[in-house]
Protein backbone atom coordinates (compact mmCIF):
# COMPACT_ATOMS: atom_id res chain seq x y z
CA UNK A 1 0.00 0.00 0.00
CA UNK A 2 2.62 2.16 1.28
CA UNK A 3 4.60 1.48 -2.26
CA UNK A 4 1.57 2.72 -3.67
CA UNK A 5 0.86 5.80 -2.36
CA UNK A 6 5.01 6.74 -2.80
CA UNK A 7 5.16 5.51 -6.33
CA UNK A 8 1.66 7.11 -7.43
CA UNK A 9 2.62 10.50 -5.29
CA UNK A 10 6.05 10.83 -7.44
CA UNK A 11 4.79 10.51 -10.64
CA UNK A 12 1.99 13.05 -9.76
CA UNK A 13 4.50 15.54 -8.81
CA UNK A 14 7.05 14.39 -12.12
CA UNK A 15 4.18 15.39 -14.16
CA UNK A 16 3.32 18.93 -12.69
CA UNK A 17 6.99 19.85 -12.55
CA UNK A 18 6.98 18.67 -16.22
CA UNK A 19 3.83 20.94 -16.75
CA UNK A 20 4.84 23.87 -15.20
CA UNK A 21 8.57 23.66 -17.02
CA UNK A 22 6.61 23.76 -20.50
CA UNK A 23 4.51 26.36 -19.27
CA UNK A 24 7.32 28.58 -17.84
CA UNK A 25 9.57 27.42 -20.74
CA UNK A 26 12.30 26.80 -18.47
CA UNK A 27 12.86 23.15 -20.11
CA UNK A 28 14.48 25.64 -23.20
CA UNK A 29 16.58 26.66 -20.41
CA UNK A 30 17.51 23.34 -18.62
CA UNK A 31 18.07 21.09 -21.06
CA UNK A 32 19.68 18.40 -19.66
CA UNK A 33 17.15 19.01 -16.49
CA UNK A 34 14.03 17.91 -17.96
CA UNK A 35 15.63 15.34 -19.94
CA UNK A 36 16.68 13.47 -16.55
CA UNK A 37 12.65 14.37 -15.22
CA UNK A 38 11.48 13.08 -18.32
CA UNK A 39 13.77 9.77 -17.98
CA UNK A 40 12.07 9.38 -14.53
CA UNK A 41 8.53 9.83 -15.85
CA UNK A 42 9.33 7.29 -18.36
CA UNK A 43 11.35 5.08 -15.84
CA UNK A 44 7.98 5.42 -13.47
CA UNK A 45 5.57 4.77 -15.70
CA UNK A 46 7.43 1.70 -16.83
CA UNK A 47 8.05 0.48 -13.28
CA UNK A 48 4.15 0.96 -12.49
CA UNK A 49 2.71 -0.75 -14.84
CA UNK A 50 4.97 -3.86 -14.44
CA UNK A 51 4.12 -3.45 -10.72
CA UNK A 52 0.34 -3.77 -12.00
CA UNK A 53 0.18 -6.37 -15.06
CA UNK A 54 3.40 -8.45 -13.93
CA UNK A 55 4.28 -7.89 -10.16
CA UNK A 56 6.66 -10.49 -10.12
CA UNK A 57 8.79 -8.95 -13.05
CA UNK A 58 9.30 -5.55 -10.96
CA UNK A 59 12.25 -6.63 -9.31
CA UNK A 60 13.52 -7.59 -12.04
CA UNK A 61 13.10 -4.15 -14.19
CA UNK A 62 13.82 -2.44 -10.94
CA UNK A 63 17.72 -2.06 -11.96
CA UNK A 64 17.75 -1.61 -15.81
CA UNK A 65 15.37 1.39 -15.05
CA UNK A 66 17.02 2.46 -11.85
CA UNK A 67 20.63 2.43 -14.17
CA UNK A 68 19.28 4.33 -17.18
CA UNK A 69 18.37 7.32 -14.74
CA UNK A 70 21.50 7.23 -12.75
CA UNK A 71 23.18 7.78 -16.30
CA UNK A 72 20.47 10.61 -16.81
CA UNK A 73 21.15 12.20 -13.77
CA UNK A 74 24.93 12.92 -14.68
CA UNK A 75 22.61 15.68 -16.83
CA UNK A 76 21.85 17.28 -13.76
CA UNK A 77 25.66 17.65 -12.57
CA UNK A 78 26.05 18.75 -16.46
CA UNK A 79 23.39 21.33 -16.16
CA UNK A 80 24.82 22.95 -12.89
CA UNK A 81 28.24 23.32 -14.16
CA UNK A 82 26.86 25.13 -17.22
CA UNK A 83 24.60 27.15 -15.90
CA UNK A 84 26.57 28.07 -12.95
CA UNK A 85 29.85 28.01 -13.75
CA UNK A 86 29.86 29.82 -17.32
CA UNK A 87 30.41 32.98 -15.79
CA UNK A 88 33.33 32.49 -14.04
CA UNK A 89 36.08 30.83 -16.54
CA UNK A 90 38.68 29.83 -13.53
CA UNK A 91 36.06 28.13 -11.99
CA UNK A 92 34.38 26.15 -14.30
CA UNK A 93 37.94 24.90 -16.13
CA UNK A 94 38.56 23.62 -12.76
CA UNK A 95 35.21 21.70 -12.81
CA UNK A 96 35.33 20.71 -15.72
CA UNK A 97 38.93 18.85 -15.30
CA UNK A 98 37.24 17.21 -11.87
CA UNK A 99 34.08 16.21 -13.94
CA UNK A 100 35.94 14.88 -16.87
CA UNK A 101 38.11 12.79 -14.43
CA UNK A 102 35.26 11.76 -12.53
CA UNK A 103 33.09 10.59 -15.97
CA UNK A 104 36.77 8.69 -16.81
CA UNK A 105 36.45 6.55 -13.51
CA UNK A 106 32.81 5.51 -14.40
CA UNK A 107 33.23 4.81 -18.08
CA UNK A 108 36.54 2.69 -17.08
CA UNK A 109 34.66 1.18 -14.32
CA UNK A 110 31.42 0.26 -16.03
CA UNK A 111 34.13 -1.61 -19.01
CA UNK A 112 35.82 -2.99 -16.33
CA UNK A 113 33.04 -4.40 -14.42
CA UNK A 114 31.51 -6.76 -16.53
CA UNK A 115 34.42 -8.79 -16.15
CA UNK A 116 34.72 -8.47 -12.58
CA UNK A 117 31.58 -9.71 -11.76
CA UNK A 118 30.58 -11.66 -14.76
CA UNK A 119 27.50 -13.33 -13.33
CA UNK A 120 25.34 -10.58 -12.30
CA UNK A 121 24.06 -11.06 -9.09
CA UNK A 122 21.05 -8.77 -7.12
CA UNK A 123 23.97 -8.01 -4.48
CA UNK A 124 26.35 -7.16 -7.07
CA UNK A 125 23.85 -4.96 -8.78
CA UNK A 126 23.62 -3.07 -5.42
CA UNK A 127 27.51 -2.59 -4.92
CA UNK A 128 27.33 -1.65 -8.40
CA UNK A 129 24.66 1.12 -8.05
CA UNK A 130 26.56 2.11 -4.71
CA UNK A 131 29.81 2.83 -6.48
CA UNK A 132 28.25 4.58 -8.73
CA UNK A 133 26.07 6.59 -6.85
CA UNK A 134 29.39 7.19 -4.77
CA UNK A 135 31.21 8.79 -7.42
CA UNK A 136 27.98 11.07 -7.95
CA UNK A 137 28.11 12.29 -4.29
CA UNK A 138 32.00 13.25 -4.70
CA UNK A 139 31.64 15.37 -7.84
CA UNK A 140 28.63 17.04 -5.91
CA UNK A 141 30.79 17.63 -2.76
CA UNK A 142 33.98 18.82 -5.61
CA UNK A 143 31.30 21.19 -7.07
CA UNK A 144 29.70 22.79 -3.87
CA UNK A 145 33.86 23.09 -2.83
CA UNK A 146 34.53 24.89 -5.62
CA UNK A 147 31.24 27.35 -5.12
CA UNK A 148 31.79 28.14 -1.33
CA UNK A 149 35.81 28.48 -2.40
CA UNK A 150 35.36 30.88 -4.87
CA UNK A 151 32.08 32.69 -3.29
CA UNK A 152 29.98 31.88 -6.91
CA UNK A 153 26.42 32.81 -6.15
CA UNK A 154 23.44 30.68 -7.46
CA UNK A 155 19.70 31.72 -8.15
CA UNK A 156 17.25 29.71 -6.39
CA UNK A 157 16.26 27.49 -9.49
CA UNK A 158 20.09 26.30 -9.56
CA UNK A 159 19.87 25.73 -5.38
CA UNK A 160 16.93 23.66 -5.31
CA UNK A 161 18.36 21.83 -8.43
CA UNK A 162 21.51 20.83 -6.19
CA UNK A 163 19.95 20.62 -2.80
CA UNK A 164 17.14 18.20 -4.67
CA UNK A 165 19.37 16.32 -6.44
CA UNK A 166 22.30 16.30 -3.59
CA UNK A 167 19.36 14.86 -1.01
CA UNK A 168 18.47 12.03 -3.23
CA UNK A 169 21.89 10.97 -4.31
CA UNK A 170 23.08 11.07 -0.37
CA UNK A 171 20.09 8.68 0.62
CA UNK A 172 20.34 6.65 -2.08
CA UNK A 173 23.72 6.04 -1.09
CA UNK A 174 23.34 5.58 2.45
CA UNK A 175 20.83 3.19 1.95
CA UNK A 176 22.58 1.54 -0.81
CA UNK A 177 25.63 1.04 1.64
CA UNK A 178 23.57 -0.25 4.04
CA UNK A 179 21.24 -2.49 2.29
CA UNK A 180 24.77 -4.11 0.79
CA UNK A 181 25.96 -5.01 3.93
CA UNK A 182 22.78 -5.46 6.22
CA UNK A 183 21.72 -8.05 2.98
CA UNK A 184 17.75 -8.34 2.37
CA UNK A 185 16.58 -7.86 5.77
CA UNK A 186 16.95 -4.44 5.01
CA UNK A 187 14.60 -4.57 1.82
CA UNK A 188 11.54 -3.26 3.51
CA UNK A 189 13.27 -0.21 4.78
CA UNK A 190 15.37 0.68 1.23
CA UNK A 191 12.34 -0.34 -1.04
CA UNK A 192 10.32 2.57 1.06
CA UNK A 193 13.61 4.88 1.60
CA UNK A 194 14.52 5.30 -2.03
CA UNK A 195 11.33 6.23 -4.05
CA UNK A 196 10.72 8.80 -0.77
CA UNK A 197 13.93 10.12 -0.92
CA UNK A 198 12.75 11.13 -4.65
CA UNK A 199 9.53 12.21 -3.53
CA UNK A 200 11.03 14.87 -1.48
CA UNK A 201 13.67 15.94 -3.90
CA UNK A 202 11.07 16.50 -6.61
CA UNK A 203 9.23 18.58 -4.40
CA UNK A 204 12.10 20.33 -3.36
CA UNK A 205 12.50 21.38 -7.41
CA UNK A 206 8.79 21.81 -7.87
CA UNK A 207 8.96 24.35 -5.47
CA UNK A 208 12.69 25.79 -7.10
CA UNK A 209 11.70 25.83 -10.12
CA UNK A 210 8.47 27.42 -10.04
CA UNK A 211 9.38 30.07 -12.06
CA UNK A 212 12.70 31.49 -13.27
CA UNK A 213 15.34 32.62 -11.37
CA UNK A 214 18.43 33.19 -12.94
CA UNK A 215 22.13 33.74 -11.50
CA UNK A 216 23.57 36.43 -10.04
CA UNK A 217 26.03 37.64 -12.32
CA UNK A 218 29.42 39.07 -11.70
CA UNK A 219 30.37 42.30 -12.13
CA UNK A 220 31.64 42.56 -15.23
CA UNK A 221 33.05 46.77 -14.81
CA UNK A 222 36.02 45.31 -12.62
CA UNK A 223 39.28 43.99 -14.46
CA UNK A 224 42.20 43.56 -12.96
CA UNK A 225 44.97 44.68 -15.32
CA UNK A 226 47.12 41.62 -14.47
CA UNK A 227 47.40 38.07 -15.52
CA UNK A 228 46.69 34.95 -13.56
CA UNK A 229 50.43 34.05 -12.74
CA UNK A 230 51.12 37.47 -11.46
CA UNK A 231 48.17 36.53 -8.75
CA UNK A 232 49.12 33.44 -8.45
CA UNK A 233 52.68 34.26 -7.30
CA UNK A 234 51.66 37.54 -5.60
CA UNK A 235 49.54 34.91 -3.70
CA UNK A 236 52.18 32.31 -3.28
CA UNK A 237 54.58 34.74 -2.11
CA UNK A 238 52.36 36.31 0.64
CA UNK A 239 51.57 32.93 2.13
CA UNK A 240 55.08 31.74 1.94
CA UNK A 241 56.67 34.35 4.23
CA UNK A 242 53.92 33.73 6.67
CA UNK A 243 53.94 30.08 6.52
CA UNK A 244 58.01 30.86 7.03
CA UNK A 245 57.52 33.33 10.15
CA UNK A 246 54.74 30.99 11.79
CA UNK A 247 57.63 27.79 11.14
CA UNK A 248 60.38 29.44 12.98
CA UNK A 249 58.15 30.49 15.58
CA UNK A 250 56.70 27.45 16.17
CA UNK A 251 60.20 25.53 16.77
CA UNK A 252 61.52 28.13 18.72
CA UNK B 1 32.28 -3.02 7.96
CA UNK B 2 35.38 -0.96 6.80
CA UNK B 3 33.21 -0.60 3.67
CA UNK B 4 29.85 0.59 5.32
CA UNK B 5 32.02 3.41 6.66
CA UNK B 6 34.15 4.41 3.56
CA UNK B 7 30.75 4.94 2.01
CA UNK B 8 29.05 6.31 5.04
CA UNK B 9 31.95 8.88 5.23
CA UNK B 10 31.28 9.93 1.51
CA UNK B 11 27.42 10.49 2.59
CA UNK B 12 29.06 12.41 5.57
CA UNK B 13 30.59 14.62 3.31
CA UNK B 14 28.30 15.54 0.91
CA UNK B 15 25.51 16.01 3.74
CA UNK B 16 27.65 18.63 5.37
CA UNK B 17 28.36 20.05 1.71
CA UNK B 18 24.68 20.64 1.54
CA UNK B 19 24.07 22.14 5.00
CA UNK B 20 26.27 24.99 4.51
CA UNK B 21 24.65 24.69 0.68
CA UNK B 22 21.15 25.49 2.66
CA UNK B 23 22.18 28.26 5.09
CA UNK B 24 24.74 29.91 2.45
CA UNK B 25 24.53 33.56 2.18
CA UNK B 26 26.44 34.17 -1.03
CA UNK B 27 28.69 37.49 -1.14
CA UNK B 28 29.38 39.25 -3.87
CA UNK B 29 33.52 38.05 -4.33
CA UNK B 30 35.12 40.24 -6.98
CA UNK B 31 32.79 42.73 -7.54
CA UNK B 32 33.41 46.49 -5.96
CA UNK B 33 32.19 45.60 -2.95
CA UNK B 34 34.39 42.59 -2.65
CA UNK B 35 37.53 44.49 -4.22
CA UNK B 36 36.85 47.54 -1.31
CA UNK B 37 36.46 45.06 1.34
CA UNK B 38 39.88 43.93 0.37
CA UNK B 39 41.42 47.71 0.66
CA UNK B 40 39.66 48.16 3.94
CA UNK B 41 40.64 44.75 5.31
CA UNK B 42 44.25 46.00 4.46
CA UNK B 43 44.17 49.43 5.61
CA UNK B 44 42.75 47.94 9.12
CA UNK B 45 45.55 45.48 9.35
CA UNK B 46 48.31 47.75 8.61
CA UNK B 47 46.85 50.83 10.40
CA UNK B 48 44.69 49.48 13.11
CA UNK B 49 45.96 45.60 14.02
CA UNK B 50 50.04 44.99 13.23
CA UNK B 51 51.46 47.90 14.43
CA UNK B 52 54.05 47.09 16.70
CA UNK B 53 53.85 49.68 19.41
CA UNK B 54 50.00 47.97 19.56
CA UNK B 55 50.83 44.65 19.31
CA UNK B 56 53.55 44.99 22.47
CA UNK B 57 50.82 46.64 24.17
CA UNK B 58 48.35 44.21 24.30
CA UNK B 59 51.19 41.01 24.66
CA UNK B 60 52.73 43.63 27.08
CA UNK B 61 54.61 41.30 29.99
CA UNK B 62 55.45 44.53 31.87
CA UNK B 63 51.71 45.53 32.47
CA UNK B 64 51.04 41.92 33.98
CA UNK B 65 54.46 41.81 36.32
CA UNK B 66 53.79 45.08 37.27
CA UNK B 67 49.77 44.30 38.04
CA UNK B 68 51.10 41.12 39.75
CA UNK B 69 53.53 43.07 42.59
CA UNK B 70 51.07 46.08 43.09
CA UNK B 71 47.41 45.10 42.45
CA UNK B 72 45.55 42.71 44.91
CA UNK B 73 44.38 39.22 43.72
CA UNK B 74 41.57 40.36 42.79
CA UNK B 75 42.66 42.65 40.58
CA UNK B 76 45.12 40.95 39.24
CA UNK B 77 42.46 38.47 38.46
CA UNK B 78 40.12 40.73 36.71
CA UNK B 79 43.47 42.10 34.99
CA UNK B 80 43.88 38.64 33.07
CA UNK B 81 40.79 38.08 32.21
CA UNK B 82 40.18 41.36 30.45
CA UNK B 83 43.61 40.94 28.60
CA UNK B 84 43.03 37.71 27.46
CA UNK B 85 39.72 38.88 26.25
CA UNK B 86 41.73 41.79 24.48
CA UNK B 87 44.51 38.88 22.78
CA UNK B 88 41.25 36.52 21.52
CA UNK B 89 39.77 39.88 19.98
CA UNK B 90 43.00 40.79 18.28
CA UNK B 91 43.85 37.81 17.02
CA UNK B 92 40.35 37.08 15.78
CA UNK B 93 40.41 40.13 13.75
CA UNK B 94 43.54 39.53 12.43
CA UNK B 95 42.27 36.00 11.08
CA UNK B 96 38.99 38.23 9.89
CA UNK B 97 41.41 40.12 7.80
CA UNK B 98 43.13 37.59 6.70
CA UNK B 99 40.23 35.77 5.37
CA UNK B 100 39.13 38.70 3.71
CA UNK B 101 42.14 39.20 1.63
CA UNK B 102 41.74 35.44 0.98
CA UNK B 103 38.41 36.16 -0.40
CA UNK B 104 39.90 38.78 -2.73
CA UNK B 105 42.22 36.34 -4.26
CA UNK B 106 39.99 33.84 -4.85
CA UNK B 107 37.21 36.34 -6.48
CA UNK B 108 39.64 37.14 -8.89
CA UNK B 109 40.98 34.18 -9.97
CA UNK B 110 37.65 32.16 -10.79
CA UNK B 111 37.19 34.68 -13.84
CA UNK B 112 40.55 33.76 -14.80
CA UNK B 113 40.41 31.28 -18.29
CA UNK B 114 43.92 30.16 -17.53
CA UNK B 115 43.46 29.36 -13.57
CA UNK B 116 45.73 26.59 -12.96
CA UNK B 117 44.06 23.69 -10.55
CA UNK B 118 47.31 22.47 -9.05
CA UNK B 119 48.40 25.69 -8.12
CA UNK B 120 44.99 26.30 -7.13
CA UNK B 121 44.49 23.83 -4.71
CA UNK B 122 48.40 24.75 -3.43
CA UNK B 123 47.25 28.06 -2.53
CA UNK B 124 43.59 26.88 -0.91
CA UNK B 125 45.70 24.14 1.15
CA UNK B 126 48.06 27.38 2.00
CA UNK B 127 45.17 29.42 3.34
CA UNK B 128 43.61 26.79 5.30
CA UNK B 129 46.70 26.38 7.00
CA UNK B 130 47.37 29.83 7.62
CA UNK B 131 43.90 29.90 9.43
CA UNK B 132 44.25 27.21 11.24
CA UNK B 133 47.90 28.41 12.27
CA UNK B 134 45.65 31.58 13.89
CA UNK B 135 43.16 29.47 15.08
CA UNK B 136 46.04 27.20 17.16
CA UNK B 137 47.13 30.72 18.64
CA UNK B 138 43.58 31.45 19.82
CA UNK B 139 43.46 28.22 21.52
CA UNK B 140 46.51 28.52 22.83
CA UNK B 141 45.61 32.26 24.11
CA UNK B 142 42.57 30.56 24.89
CA UNK B 143 43.93 28.04 27.32
CA UNK B 144 47.41 29.69 28.44
CA UNK B 145 46.53 33.26 28.77
CA UNK B 146 47.69 36.20 26.92
CA UNK B 147 51.47 35.39 27.69
CA UNK B 148 51.66 31.99 26.43
CA UNK B 149 53.30 32.39 23.40
CA UNK B 150 55.07 35.61 23.22
CA UNK B 151 56.90 34.46 20.27
CA UNK B 152 54.07 33.25 18.12
CA UNK B 153 52.62 36.87 18.37
CA UNK B 154 55.37 38.61 17.41
CA UNK B 155 55.84 36.36 14.31
CA UNK B 156 52.43 36.34 13.40
CA UNK B 157 51.84 40.15 13.56
CA UNK B 158 55.34 40.18 11.51
CA UNK B 159 54.17 37.71 9.33
CA UNK B 160 50.49 39.32 8.68
CA UNK B 161 52.41 42.44 8.32
CA UNK B 162 54.53 41.29 5.66
CA UNK B 163 51.50 39.72 3.48
CA UNK B 164 49.85 42.90 3.89
CA UNK B 165 52.84 44.69 2.05
CA UNK B 166 52.57 41.97 -0.58
CA UNK B 167 48.64 41.97 -0.70
CA UNK B 168 49.21 45.75 -1.16
CA UNK B 169 50.94 45.23 -4.25
CA UNK B 170 47.75 42.68 -5.66
CA UNK B 171 45.94 46.04 -4.68
CA UNK B 172 47.64 48.70 -6.38
CA UNK B 173 45.80 48.99 -9.47
CA UNK B 174 42.85 50.04 -7.21
CA UNK B 175 43.69 54.03 -6.83
CA UNK B 176 42.36 56.47 -4.27
CA UNK B 177 39.95 58.04 -7.85
CA UNK B 178 38.65 54.15 -8.40
CA UNK B 179 38.13 53.85 -5.05
CA UNK B 180 35.98 56.54 -4.70
CA UNK B 181 34.22 55.55 -8.07
CA UNK B 182 33.57 52.33 -6.73
CA UNK B 183 32.70 53.18 -3.39
CA UNK B 184 29.80 55.73 -4.98
CA UNK B 185 28.32 53.22 -7.14
CA UNK B 186 28.43 50.70 -4.35
CA UNK B 187 26.58 52.79 -2.16
CA UNK B 188 24.13 53.71 -4.88
CA UNK B 189 23.37 49.53 -5.81
CA UNK B 190 22.60 49.69 -1.77
CA UNK B 191 20.69 52.88 -1.69
CA UNK B 192 18.04 51.71 -4.60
Amino acid sequence: MWQWVIEGGGIVVELALLLRGLRTRLFRRYYFFYTYIGSVILGSAVLMTILLKMPGLYSKSYWPVQLITLVTGYGILLEILNQVLAPYPGAERFARLSGLAAFAAIFCFALIAPFLMPRWSPGSVIEFERDLRSVQALFIFGLLALIFYYAIPIGRNMKGMVFGYGLYILTSLVSLAVRSYAGPSFLRVWSVAQPLSLDVSLMIWLIALWSYCPNPVPDPTIHLEEDYEALVTRTKSVIGHIRTYLGKAARA
Amino acid sequence: MIQLIFFLSIGALLFASLFFLARRNPRPEGSSGALIEARQALVALQAGLLPVELVQRIFANEDWEFVRSEAPAKVRELFMEERKKVALLWVEQVRTQIRSLRRFHSGSARSYARLNPRLEMELALSFAWLMSACRLLQVVVYIGGPYAAPRLVGAMANAASRACKISEQSLAFLNAAQLGLLSSGSTGQAAS
